[in-house]
């Protein structure tokens, strides 16, 4: 199996596929680094020569910022954004959606589970009027 | 969207001059502001400022980082209103 940008060890996969299993490579970038590396995207990850893994694994580590670092540099940015008590980082403080979402229905993702409040008026209601 | 950069930042300039003055004479009084849509500047660091919103002022001291926010972005205009761990531990769902 090859390995990528550290840890990473992308499987038995069409190269441009087994990219994305790096933090941070999504679809446009895989294609994009199989181009500038002259690979073809769709050969299989384990048929890729040594040459080819290093040469894509130099440009990833040039033009990008990926896993760890990537991870990190989002959490600095979330922590920069609490530390100045900006509207964004309360939001973050207490868990809800930062970016204007309704809250009185959904926001499951930010929420978590529902807890349920007596005499809350659920979707339904609402739409009753 | 974003704003059209051919605009730059939008900054409110009495404001501005009145950061401006406040400055050259080092007065630390705090300057209200209404307009919570005032992008924070360079000069404004280290000013303090009278945020509105929408009922009281708010004091925000304008630090390097906040550069580039609005004002409004540090005087919350709604109260935060959650249950308190207490209260969420004495009634299990």
């Amino acid at each position: 199996m090859p390995r990528i940008a550290g840890v990473d060890i992308p499987a038995t996969k069409r190269t441009e596929i087994a990219l994305r299993y790096i933090y941070g490579v999504g679809p446009t970038r895989a294609v994009e680094i199989c181009k500038k590396a002259g690979v073809d995207p769709g050969v299989r990850a384990n048929k890729l020569t040594e040459e080819e893994i290093s040469k894509m694994a130099a440009i990833i580590e040039q033009d990008f910022v990926v896993e760890g670092q990537l991870r990190r540099q989002i959490q600095q940015n979330i922590a920069r954004l609490r530390e100045i008590r900006c509207y964004r980082g309360l939001r973050h403080m207490r868990g809800l959606p930062v970016r204007g979402q309704r809250t009185r229905t959904n926001a499951r993702t930010r929420k978590g589970p529902r807890k349920t409040v007596a005499g809350k008026k659920g979707v339904k209601e609402m739409h009753r009027g | 969207m974003s704003r059209s950069l051919k605009k730059g930042p939008y900054v409110d300039e009495r404001l501005f001059r009145k950061v401006i003055v406040a400055r050259n004479t080092s007065s630390h009084l705090s300057i209200r502001v209404w307009d919570r849509a005032c992008t924070i500047v360079p000069e404004f660091v280290g000013t303090t400022f009278d945020v509105h919103n929408g009922k009281t002022f708010h004091k925000v001291y304008v630090t390097e980082e906040m550069v580039g926010h609005k004002l409004g972005e540090f005087a919350p205009t709604r109260t935060f209103r959650a249950h308190t761990a207490r209260a969420a531990a004495a009634k299990p769902a």
